[in-house]
Parts: structure tokens; C-alpha cells; sequence
């Protein structure tokens, strides 16, 4: 019987987490006798951002992560952040396999699962957002909390004033008014409480969540065939049956959210596309000039996208 | 290697080099090479080592203790101290041990502004005990308050650890904040009473007095004139921070600007004393951020190595009745809070024990303020409590680590009667949030 | 051999004074961010990030210095108990262990920043930042602090005092 050793970038309680554990129990289930993984902890035994290069070290064997926590070894990652599909229709598509090709040949990784996709992030506002003439969001006297991931959207397109504030300080920037509007995922919002604040959510949903399993590249190689198939089987069900669980669990968040009086304003017609649109085009531009940089691009830009962005899914 | 031989190996390395004089900052940094070495396989663990150092030296939250370091500097090089103690001296009268009470009242009255127990303590510590000593108080009428108050800061809203304790665990936050309230206040007047049974059994420990009769607009006089615009400016500094103009890490820094403001005004603002501000503020935060550098990954080995794990899961798996279960759980944050940092100590621990709590039956608000005084308690247990590091960085320089240690203890006691007062009378910590 | 020690005191008072202006910097760049923030305007992102930064240059950069000031705190507990003669022999190998933990660190740390070169690796927050320009100042500082410590082993200063004697 082979082991290998895991951590997860976020901690224990949390969703995200509570679904890659139970992605660990199916494997230890399929893979006895054959495959085991140890799981070593959360943030509490490798920092957060720390985990990316400890697996790429070998300190661990996988790690559960977003992407963007190690976004400027792998710029690419910008395409699962701007993608309108999930994990899968980008696994039938061949998406996810190139993604894979960028991470052995980029960071000695294997990308072994996008998990948890599917759930994208929705703007949170304390007061009722105002539109103007032309329906689009007026973003004035808004004091908008942002982060590494989506300030390129907030300060190009929607010229926010934004606040960088680490997760840990929103609620009592919320509660004192330092900040009167987040983006945040569309689950979530009830575990941080942030509720208790925010009363509007705008809609459309923009981005994608990219969290992923990295293994790395030489404890990959060092498997048996038998226990790389129970992993990667096990993966690809796993992509399947958390969009399903997430959907499901997006929904109870949404019901519970509604009975508590938080009301729905939606952007509509050519505003909510020049929005969606915003979103993803500052965030690919982000992604091209990066990609440009690097000496030795392994897949095209082109290619990414096409991949990962299905127009016809928009409308 | 089982659990209970990492925790011998790590801690015994760590116990071992710190007793033998390594500065404490070296001796993490030494336990974490061996300990990276033994878990993390060899030469990669110590890349992880550096790695996890600047991590955890680059977040915004430990912008605030160097300026509120400068802060209580620049009070006391200008003489604002000087002059604001002076005055309290002469309006408090016959007293004994006044500045010490003055210690807890500000404290207290500091912990509705920071979030932050090292915050906290770096302020008081820098202002009060040069001060302190230069009146003849003994060093344990400075420290020992001082510590305990440090400690106010995580249970009196606000408080960035409550928040973060309740978001673990998925509980009301603004419930756990305002259940912090009483027990806090309770907190504070047994430090009070502290300070009187000490001040009682030692008369000597805080300096005699000599106090000239004054009119009343005398008084008043110095009243306006040194006390004041001092206090003032920590008032200005919360309304602030209520009506949302800066966040609580931000505050630390118009703390340092509106002394330097003050003093320009009562000029005392000398270019010496801004050198010697600056340089004092930097000796303490560098030997405080060497050793958060140290025990950043300190903390990780003894999770990673499952060290942490083991001795939770032993513990928790005796099968006792809810009181000593509890108990054992408190017991097993002050082990834990002995050799690591809090926010790791509750990403470990809340995920066992939040579920514990609820078969046994604990009302989850009252557990997590029991698990908030065991965090807090443990930032002045030896051998590691940031705290004591602190304030043996403000103190002066003759005062050793173990008048600390023991200026802490009467300290320590009074959060454990807190303790079993909200065993006895949970109450004490229900009543408000049901309100 | 005189112009190289002047050479050396130089550098780690520069060092030093590096980090002194920064921990003034930190004061600044909060007090102007805020006030941007709170005259409507949008603070310039790298006032925060420099922050941020700031405090691992501070430390790294005055770290060395502190140990010449022996303001690292540590406990004597074991040095005050001995007779002196073994005492000095006792500090002198604690500081001659703390050389060889700064010499281990500043290996490693060379390594990882030229590891960090080679891959390219980038911190990303409001920028992306070469992580280079962080990790440079392991090799650095921890080189500096090795002979800062080595002057407690061959010179004629002890890093241990023993004077609080029966206290410490
Ligand atoms: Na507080
Ligand atoms: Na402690």
C-alpha cells in the first residue's frame, strides 16, 4: 500500500475544505490496499501561501489550493478565474488536461482536479445600489473591499474605490463602515456573518473559484498505475458530484439569505453584458501580459480561452 | 515516530536551547532547522523554514505594535509622560500604587480601541513602566498590570481573535463580542483588587508620596492642561474608529502622529527625542518580529508532525463528565498556548473541540469566551508568551525575565478565577448576547 | 584591515538606520492612505504593499544590530547559576551555535533566492512582485548576524552578562 501526504489551504470548518476531505475519504475507500492519503492538516501545518511551493518542494505530496494562490508561477490560472464553464464541461473539452500539460512543464506539478467549481462571486452591497442612465452600476461614495484577485475588475472597469483588507478584518470593517461593499463567493457569506452588514446582492454572478489538487509531479511518477487511476477516476467523479453539491448547497445559502430579508438587484440588457464582460476581459488582459512575459509559453492564450470560455454559455 | 516523541523532540530542543541562554528568537530558529530536517525531509524543510518567514512577516496585521511602540516613546522622551503622571500624582493624592490602577483603567479603556494583545502591551509597556520605575514603583507593580490588561484587548471588543474564533467555529460572531463584555470588566476589577492586596501586603512596592493641598482650580488647571489633551487624543482616536474613518490596525499610527502633534504644540518635540523615539520603538519590535519570524514555523512542525493532533485527540479521548471534560480541554489550550501561536492553536483545535462542546452540552457562545481566556492567558505563560518578550523589550534594561514571569502570575490567576466563575455562573457570559 | 572593519560598521549602521526609517515609513504610509482614502480619493495601492513589505526589511535589516545592541531577549538561566569561568565557556559556544544557525539559514536562504530567480516566482498582492526582492535579504542579514554573534565567541564581550546574578 502507497500513502501519500496532503494539506489544504483553508481551514478545516470551511466548506471548500469539508468537500476535499470527503474527496480524501473516497480514495482511502477505492484505493484500500493500494493508494492511501495521509492528510496532514490545514493553514496550521503549512501556511497558506506557503503550500504551493512545499509541494512543488516535496515537503508534501498534494495540496488542495486555488490557483491563485500561487498566480504568479502559473498565470494561466486567470482562465479557470474567468471561465463561464465547469470543471465539467473544461474536463470533456480537454481544458483541464491543458491545464495539467502547464503545470508539469511550468512548476513540476500534476494537476489532478478543479474542484468546487461552478461557484462564482456576486457583489455584496450594505445600501441599495443606484444605476445610471444607461442601467450601469453607480460605483461613487461605494467603499468597496478588495483583494489580489479581483481589483483588476473593480478598479479598471468599475473605477471603485477599493480597500484592500485580509478576510479576517471584513467583519469589523463591515460593522464600523470602513467598507460597505465586498465581493465574496455565492456561499460563504453566512459562515462569516458578513450578513449582518450586507442586504443587497447584485446580480450577475461573475468569475469562477479555482480550487484545484496539485500533486507533486515526481510522487505522481513514483505511483503505481494501479493507484494513479483510483486517484485520477476518483478526481473526475469528485469534479462532477461537488458542482452538484455546491449547486445544492448555493441554493440553501440563497434561501436562507432571502428569509433573512437580503434583496436581489439585477443588472440588466447591455449593462449586465458590458459587466460580465468587463469582468473577464480585465482579468484576461491580466493573464496576457504575464503570459507574455514568460519566455516559454507552453499553451497558447488563444487556446486557454477557447477552452475555458464558451460565449454561448452567456446568454 | 508517535505524537508524544515530535512533541518530546521539538519541545525539548526548544526548552533546552532557551534554558542554555540562546536568545529565544535563535533557539525557535534552531528547534525549527532540526524539526524541518526530521519532518519536512532535510534541506527542502529549511527552504520552507525561509519561506514561511517572510510570509509571516509580511501581513498588515503586525503593522500597529511598532507605532504604537512610537506612540508611547515619543510620550515618554518629549516628557509628555512626564507631565500627564505628574499631574495624576498630584490630583489622585495620598493613593497608594495610583499608577498602577491608572495602568488598568487605561488598559481597559485602551482594549475598547485595539484588537490586539501585543498592541495593547506595547503601548501601556512603553508609556507606563519607564515611567513607573523613574517613581520608584517595583517592577511588578508596572509589568504585572500591564500584562494582565494586554490580555483585556482579545476579550473586550474589539477583538480581531474573537472574530476569527467565532468564523472557525461558525458561531454568532457579534454574540462571542458581546460576551466579552462583563467577564472583561470582571477581569479588570480583579486586577484592581490585585493591585490593592499587594499594595496592602507590601507597602513599599509602590513609591511614598508627599502631596501638597490644592485649591480646586488648581486642580482643574492641571487637569486641562496635562491630562486632557492626552486623553483626548485616545477619545479622538475611537470616535475615529467608530464612524468607520480607519480600521483598528490603522488607528495605531494617528496614535503616533497626534503625539507628535501634541508635543510639537507643548514644545518638547526635539530632535533628540525623535531619535531616541524611533530607535527605542525599532530595539522592540525587531526582537518581537525575530521571534514571531521563529515561531511562525515552530507552531507548523509540531501540527505538521502531528504532534499538536495526538496530544488533542489522547486528551479528548478519556471518557469523563462535561465539567472535567472541559477541564481537560482548557488544560490542553494551556500546553498548546505554551509553545505555539493562537491562530494555530484555534485552527487546530475548534474542529475537535466546537463539536465536543456541542454532545456534551456546553452553550457554544460560553465556550468559545472559555477558549478566548485560555488564548489569552497563554500569551503570558512561559516559556513563550509574545507578551512577556514585549514587555522584557519595553522594561528596563536590569529587569530579568523572571520578575516577569513572576509579575505575571498573580495576573494569570485572576483570568483563571474568571474562569471558574463562568463555570459557576454561566450566566456571566449568556446574559448579554440574550439580551 | 582597519578600512574593512570601518567598511563592515558602515554597512550594519546602514542597515539598521534602513530599518528606522521604514518603521517611520509604516506611520506615513498608513496616516496618507487613510487620508486619501477619506478626502474620496483611491490610495495609492503601493502605500499599503509597502508596508506590508516594510516589516520584513525592518526586521531583517535591524536584526543585525540588534545582536550588537544584545537586544535579543534570552533567559539566563543556566549562566547565571554557573561559576564564571564555565560560564564564559558556556556562552561562547551558545554564541558560537547561534553562528552556525545564521551561517545555516544564510546558505539556505542564498538558496532560496536564487531559486526564486530561476523560477521566476512572483509574490502576488496589489503588484507582482519579484520574490526575489524579499528572499535577498535572508542571505544578507543572516551572513551579517553570523559575525555579529562571532564577536561574542572570539571578542573580548560576553553575550551572556551573569551580572543579574542570583535573579537570572
Ligand atoms: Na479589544
Ligand atoms: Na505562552
Amino acid at each position: 500500500e502507497e500513502t501519500i501526504t496532503a494539506v489544504h489551504a483553508f481551514p478545516e470548518t470551511l466548506i471548500y475544505t469539508q468537500s476535499f476531505l470527503s474527496f480524501v475519504d473516497k480514495v482511502n475507500e477505492a484505493g484500500e490496499g493500494v493508494i492511501q492519503i495521509e492528510v496532514r492538516g490545514g493553514p496550521e501545518a503549512i501556511g497558506m501561501f506557503q503550500q504551493p511551493d512545499a509541494v512543488r518542494d516535496g515537503i508534501v505530496d498534494m495540496v488542495y489550493t486555488p490557483g491563485s494562490f500561487y498566480g504568479g508561477a502559473l498565470p494561466e490560472k486567470d482562465a479557470l478565474v474567468a471561465s463561464n464553464l465547469t470543471a465539467i464541461e473544461t474536463r470533456e473539452n480537454g481544458g483541464i488536461d491543458l491545464i495539467d500539460q502547464i503545470h508539469q512543464e511550468r512548476m513540476g506539478l500534476k494537476y489532478l482536479g478543479w474542484f468546487d467549481s461552478g461557484v462564482c462571486y456576486n457583489l455584496w452591497t450594505r445600501n441599495e445600489p443606484s444605476f445610471d442612465a444607461d442601467g450601469n452600476l453607480e460605483v461613487d461614495g461605494l467603499r468597496l473591499r478588495g483583494n489580489a484577485v479581483y481589483n483588476a475588475f473593480f478598479t479598471n472597469y468599475l473605477e471603485a474605490q477599493v480597500i484592500d483588507l485580509p478576510t479576517g478584518e471584513v467583519y469589523s470593517a463591515l460593522q464600523n463602515g470602513v467598507v460597505d461593499a465586498t465581493g465574496w463567493t455565492q456561499i460563504g457569506l453566512i459562515d462569516l456573518k458578513w450578513n449582518e452588514f450586507l442586504n443587497y446582492r447584485i446580480e450577475p454572478c461573475f468569475f469562477s473559484t479555482d480550487l484545484g489538487v496539485i500533486v507533486n509531479l515526481e510522487s505522481w511518477n513514483g505511483l503505481s498505475d494501479e493507484a494513479k487511476q483510483i486517484l485520477q477516476d476518483t478526481a473526475i467523479q469528485h469534479e462532477i458530484d461537488s458542482v452538484n453539491a455546491l449547486r445544492g448547497k448555493r441554493d440553501e445559502d440563497f434561501a436562507a439569505l432571502d428569509a433573512a430579508g437580503m434583496q436581489v438587484v439585477e443588472l440588466e440588457g447591455e449593462a449586465r453584458a458590458n459587466y460580465l464582460a468587463a469582468a473577464r476581459e480585465t482579468t484576461w488582459a491580466r493573464m496576457k501580459e504575464l503570459m507574455e512575459a514568460e519566455p516559454q509559453s507552453v499553451a497558447s492564450y488563444d487556446d486557454l480561452i477557447g477552452k475555458f470560455y464558451d460565449p454561448a454559455a452567456d446568454q | 515516530m508517535e505524537w508524544y516523541e515530535a512533541l518530546g523532540l521539538l519541545v525539548g530542543s526548544i526548552m533546552f536551547l532557551m534554558a542554555l541562554g540562546m536568545p529565544v528568537a535563535l533557539a525557535f530558529l534552531a528547534a525549527n532547522i532540526l524539526g524541518a530536517w526530521v519532518f519536512m525531509g532535510g534541506e527542502r524543510g529549511i527552504s520552507q523554514l525561509l519561506n514561511n518567514g517572510w510570509g509571516s512577516l509580511t501581513i498588515f496585521a503586525l503593522v500597529p505594535i511598532p507605532l504604537f511602540l512610537l506612540m508611547g516613546e515619543i510620550f515618554f522622551q518629549t516628557g509628555l509622560g512626564g507631565r500627564m503622571f505628574s499631574a495624576i500624582d498630584k490630583l489622585l493624592g495620598r493613593l497608594p500604587g495610583r499608577l498602577s490602577y491608572v495602568t488598568v483603567l487605561g488598559g481597559t479603556g485602551f482594549s475598547t480601541l485595539s484588537g490586539s494583545s501585543m498592541g495593547s502591551t506595547a503601548l501601556l509597556g512603553s508609556l507606563m513602566v519607564p515611567e513607573m520605575k523613574r517613581r520608584g514603583y517595583k517592577s511588578h507593580m508596572s509589568i504585572g498590570p500591564i500584562l494582565g490588561t494586554g490580555g483585556l484587548a482579545i476579550i473586550i471588543p474589539p477583538s480581531a481573535l474573537a472574530v476569527l474564533l467565532a468564523t472557525l467555529a461558525k458561531i454568532d460572531v457579534g454574540a462571542l463580542l458581546i460576551a466579552g463584555v462583563i467577564p472583561g470588566l470582571i477581569l479588570a476589577a480583579f486586577y484592581i483588587a490585585t493591585i490593592y492586596i499587594q499594595t496592602r501586603l507590601d507597602p513599599d512596592a509602590a513609591p511614598p508620596y508627599d502631596v501638597t493641598p490644592m485649591s480646586a482650580g488648581e486642580k482643574l488647571g492641571i487637569l486641562m492642561r496635562d491630562v486632557v489633551p492626552m486623553i483626548g487624543l485616545m477619545v479622538a482616536i475611537v470616535i475615529m474608529m467608530i464612524n468607520g474613518i480607519v480600521t483598528p490596525s490603522e488607528a495605531a499610527a494617528f496614535g503616533a502622529l497626534g503625539v507628535l502633534i501634541l508635543a510639537a504644540i507643548y514644545r518638547c518635540l526635539t530632535w533628540d527625542a525623535i531619535k531616541k523615539s524611533v530607535r527605542g520603538a525599532l530595539r522592540v519590535t525587531l526582537m518581537a518580529y525575530l521571534i514571531v519570524f521563529g515561531s511562525a514555523t515552530f507552531s507548523q512542525l509540531l501540527a505538521f508532525s502531528g504532534a499538536s493532533r495526538g496530544l488533542i485527540n489522547w486528551a479528548t479521548g478519556f471518557d469523563l463528565d462535561p465539567t472535567m471534560m472541559l477541564l481537560v480541554m482548557f488544560g490542553v489550550l494551556l500546553v498548546l498556548g505554551m509553545f505555539m501561536e493562537q491562530i494555530s492553536i484555534m485552527l487546530l483545535t475548534v474542529p475537535i473541540f466546537f463539536p465536543l462542546a456541542q454532545t456534551l452540552g456546553f452553550d457554544p457562545i460560553w465556550f468559545g469566551l472559555i477558549m478566548l481566556l485560555a488564548l489569552e492567558i497563554s500569551f503570558t505563560t512561559p516559556p513563550f508568551g509574545l507578551l512577556l518578550f514585549v514587555m522584557k523589550g519595553v522594561a528596563p534594561a536590569e529587569t530579568t525575565m523572571r520578575e516577569i514571569y513572576r509579575a505575571a502570575m498573580p495576573f494569570i490567576f485572576c483570568s483563571l478565577m474568571v474562569v471558574g466563575l463562568l463555570i459557576l455562573f454561566p450566566i456571566l457570559a449568556t446574559w448579554l448576547p440574550g439580551l | 584591515m582597519r578600512a574593512v572593519i570601518r567598511a563592515y560598521d558602515a554597512l550594519l549602521y546602514t542597515m539598521a538606520f534602513i530599518a528606522a526609517v521604514t518603521l517611520v515609513w509604516l506611520m506615513v504610509s498608513v496616516v496618507v492612505s487613510v487620508l486619501m482614502r477619506n478626502l474620496g480619493m483611491q490610495p495609492f495601492a503601493w502605500l499599503f504593499t509597502s508596508a506590508e513589505y516594510g516589516i520584513l526589511y525592518m526586521t531583517m535589516l535591524g536584526a543585525p544590530w540588534l545582536v550588537r545592541e544584545k537586544g535579543h531577549v534570552h533567559i539566563e538561566l543556566v549562566t547565571a547559576a554557573l561559576p564564571s569561568a564555565l560560564r564564559r565557556i558556556v556562552s561562547r559556544a551558545v554564541a558560537l551555535a547561534c553562528v552556525a544557525v545564521s551561517l545555516i539559514l544564510a546558505w539556505y536562504g542564498l538558496d532560496l533566492f536564487l531559486t526564486n530567480i530561476e523560477r521566476n516566482d512572483f509574490d502576488v498582492r496589489a503588484y507582482y512582485y519579484p520574490r526575489w526582492l524579499l528572499t535577498i535579504t535572508f542571505p544578507i542579514a543572516f551572513s551579517v548576524m553570523a559575525i555579529e554573534f562571532a564577536r561574542f565567541v572570539f571578542g573580548p564581550e560576553l553575550m551572556h552578562s551573569g551580572e543579574a546574578g542570583i535573579h537570572e
